[in-house]
């Protein structure tokens, strides 16, 4: 039986960008005030950023609960003997705990791997695809658990943020706090280290941004795969992609949004790019 | 969501245990934020402490009435308050048993009410209440609940949550209260502690007491941005810290007024909270051995704490250090004038040499600089073309690791700065920041000291010239009309930001009408003024 493979809407899987891959996709919830919404599923990025954008509420988001997993590897264990989930990190939610709380719950025996990615966005969802392919492949739950591990080590994501506003306004700042203070308006390039949002640089203006952002891209010797995304400018983030296919030819380029949890923090006119370094063999 | 119209005795406890396992996730994060009065990074754990011994009590309670589990947790608080905020938690604690006695169940009137009092106690128990720690915390709370009453909103749930958002906003607020917090570049750790409590206990209203064990309370961010300085910055240049010194006292009319007006002159931090039969007293003293002479005099001690506080103290700057910004580079620049000095703090600059133009600083002025920061790795940005020789001495006469990034103008040096990769190694940054002087171009503005002929161009003295990357490219009698004179030599069409430091001498008004008419000819490009201060140039400008 295939090892199904489960991750969160932070991954920024889609139907769209999964090539028809078998991964189930649990989404967190976006709350302004007291309405809620489930991550991509009864709000789109679309309408979530519009909203950021336009209200004056500072929207939050939760984990999904422990149920919501229950239910996904319940159904799952109908089909198979083993899961892999793959979260994202667990110092910026407690997704992780929902989804290792549920195995508790679980009515039918199957066995649940649950591995904390410490990472977001297309870092966690370029691993989850290639895992998923793996997974299809025939590798069984506990080699896919060190091919995730060893994949993830070569997932290197880079985000600019056109404003620090939202990361101030969420909290989840981290090490990013130093950048906070500047006098004057700077756009950070930021990181997630050892599963926490870290800077990396700062820059003057968008096209520095996006500039730093190819050169970080084709600066590594051997690439698996590539990911672009955006939060409310996709022309922006398709240049960005025209130009890496240019110079990266035959790599894959993933395209995916910005899940409205991520963009909470990032804003609009973000940009992020992922790499998955290849091992040059 | 569950809404209650009141709460039980029962209730109540549960409320507290939920809020104490809401603080308990946060109080490490708690400790590495304190800074006020001593940081010695214990708040959170001493706040979660007194927490504990008021749940033992609140457990032991004679009956499930409101009135006897307030009473308990109010015991509690004092028999086990530790550390300063323990104990002002403790006060608080303690005024809302004292307005819930009595009282079988709570409504949200009832609860405003019980808020009120806990502040008034809290400021009560000190000899010299500070502003922007938890006692603000606990009065915007509580004037919010009793707001929302007066209102007409009386139930339960909305009165917490209006308590809960006044605390949040307060903690945000208290570096503008207190200038330590600010200097830090943290929120007070008592009002979060205290604000963690009201929001644990606002999600056991709430019917969330299960979902807490997969969330995590939030460290809150400051309302004003907030220059972190490295930890050795902090409170260095203070008294020392002696001991704190903590007991119970036990005996017979102790006149707690009494004893706090005996001791106010023997050291800081005075906390003395009790009554006449049991008194807990706090201070940090040079001296612990007269403070427990005098309270043996009056009856029995217990619970006696003399912690060496200097002790404690680099224990902190030790875990700060784990925590700081992951900059084991250090950044010395040469800067003059308030404003720009404010701006490369806060783009991350560790130390700054004052100078510039005719008061150039010598190499002994930025060696010692350099020694001043903790980094063995340290690069230096000089920012004047006269100082670039002087700070390149410096590399010979220190064991440190020192790259200097020949920055020749201000805004060379704020693009070096703005390039730092937080990641990259020494040499690899130098390289980096190096390559980022030429994205930018540099106009200065200043008057000529004297009547010369540079580049086939006469000035008479006193007259405005402008310089375009250290090159004299114009004059005239206006510091404004030689400003756009000089933009003009640039391709501005192609640039992105235009940045406009106007110096001491420059009213802002001039310079915010320099700022639009650009941005008239040029409407593509963003234009920013900046409060420079620096003397001599009227104006600094990046282009870029």
């Amino acid at each position: 039986m295939t090892v199904k493979i489960v991750t969160d809407s932070l991954s920024d899987i889609t139907d769209d960008n999964s090539g028809g891959l078998d991964i189930t996709v649990v989404p967190l919830t976006v709350l302004f005030g007291r309405e809620t919404y489930l991550d991509r599923v009864t709000i789109t990025t679309e309408e979530f950023y519009r909203r950021l954008t336009t209200q004056d509420i500072v929207p939050t988001t939760t984990q999904p609960t422990p149920q919501a997993f229950a239910d996904v590897y319940n159904r799952l264990a109908e089909e198979t003997d083993e899961i892999l989930v793959i979260t994202l990190s667990s110092k910026l939610s407690g997704t992780y705990q929902s989804a290792m709380g549920a195995i508790e719950m679980m009515e039918k025996k199957c066995r649940v791997e649950v591995i904390d990615s410490q990472t977001v966005a297309m870092a966690l969802g370029l691993v989850v695809l290639a895992a998923t392919r793996a997974a299809q492949e025939g590798m069984r739950l506990d080699a896919l658990v060190d091919f995730v591990h060893q994949a993830l080590s070569r997932a290197h994501f880079l985000v600019y943020f056109d404003t620090l506003k939202y990361l101030a306004k969420g909290g989840r700042i981290g090490k990013a706090q130093g950048m906070l203070g500047s006098m004057l308006s700077i756009k950070p390039i930021i990181t997630i280290k050892e599963g926490e949002i870290s800077p990396v640089t700062r820059v003057r203006s968008q096209a520095a941004g996006i500039e730093y952002l190819y050169n970080f891209a084709t600066s590594f010797p051997h690439i698996e795969a590539l990911a672009v995304e955006h939060s409310t400018q996709p022309e922006a983030a398709d240049r960005l992609v025209d130009r890496l296919a240019v110079s990266l030819p035959d790599k894959l380029i993933v395209r995916s949004v910005v899940s409205p949890v991520l963009g909470t923090y990032a804003g609009p006119n973000a940009i992020a790019v992922t790499v998955l370094e290849g091992t040059g063999i | 969501m569950r809404q209650s119209e009141v709460i039980t005795g029962q209730d109540f406890r549960e409320m507290f245990t939920c809020a104490t396992a809401w603080l308990e996730k946060n109080a490490s994060e708690i400790d590495a934020l304190n800074v006020f009065p001593v940081p010695d990074g214990d708040t959170g754990t001493n706040m979660l402490l007194t927490m504990h011994s008021c749940m033992e009590e609140a457990y032991r309670a004679p009956d499930n009435s409101a009135s006897a589990i307030a009473l308990a947790i109010g015991k509690g608080a004092l028999m086990g308050a530790r550390g300063n905020s323990g104990v002002i938690l403790s006060q608080i604690l303690r005024g809302l048993a004292q307005d819930v006695s009595g009282k079988e169940s709570l409504t949200g009137a009832d609860l405003a009410n019980a808020l009120e009092e806990a502040s008034r106690m809290a400021y009560k128990g000190l000899s010299n209440p500070v502003e922007g720690t938890i006692l603000t915390v606990i009065k915007d709370a509580a004037s919010a609940a009793q707001k929302l009453v007066s209102e007409g909103d009386a139930n339960l749930n909305s009165v917490m949550e209006a308590a809960v958002n006044a605390a949040k906003e307060s903690v945000a607020n208290t570096p503008t209260l207190l200038p330590i917090l600010k200097e830090s570049g943290v929120v007070d750790a008592g009002g979060q502690g205290l604000y963690t409590l009201l929001e644990g206990a606002l999600h056991y209203l709430r019917g969330e007491a299960e979902q807490i064990q997969f969330r995590k309370p939030q460290i809150i961010a400051s309302s004003i941005p907030l220059t972190a300085r490295p930890p050795e910055m902090i409170a260095a240049d203070e008294v020392p810290f002696g001991y704190c010194t903590e007991f119970m006292l036990k005996g017979q009319k102790l006149k707690p007024d009494k004893i706090r007006a005996k001791l106010e002159k023997k050291g800081e931090s005075l906390i003395v909270v009790g009554d006449d039969t049991t008194t807990r007293i706090h201070i940090h003293t040079l001296d612990p051995g007269e403070v427990i002479h005098y309270a043996a005099s009056l009856g029995t001690m217990h619970q006696i704490s003399i912690r060496n506080m200097d002790e404690q103290h680099r224990d902190f700057l030790e875990m700060q250090k784990d925590k700081a910004p992951a900059l084991d580079m250090a950044i010395v620049a040469v800067v003059s004038g308030n404003g720009l000095a404010e701006v490369f703090s806060s783009l991350g600059v560790t130390a700054i040499v004052p100078g510039g133009q005719t008061m150039n600083p010598s190499t002994k002025d930025i060696l010692q600089a350099i020694e001043s920061t903790s980094s063995d790795k340290v690069i230096v940005l000089p920012n004047n073309k006269n100082i670039v020789l002087a700070a390149e001495q410096v590399t010979s006469l220190t064991d440190k690791n020192v790259e200097i990034v020949a920055t020749e103008t201000i805004p060379q040096g704020i693009a070096a700065l703005l390039a730092f990769d937080f990641e990259a190694d020494l040499m690899t940054n130098a390289r980096l920041m190096k390559q980022a002087i030429s994205a930018v171009r540099s106009a200065e503005i200043t008057r000529a000291v004297r009547s010369t002929k540079i580049n086939s161009i006469k000035i008479k003295r006193k007259q405005a010239i402008g310089l375009l990357d250290g090159e004299l490219v114009t004059v005239g009698d206006d510091t404004t009309s030689v400003l756009y004179d000089t933009l003009a030599k640039v391709d501005l069409d192609n640039q992105e930001i235009v940045t406009i430091y106007f110096g001491a001498d420059t009213e802002q008004t001039e310079a915010e009408q320099a700022s639009a008419t650009i941005r008239e000819q040029h409407p593509q490009l963003q234009v920013e003024v900046v409060r420079g201060d620096q003397p001599h140039y009227h104006y600094i400008v990046s282009v870029e």
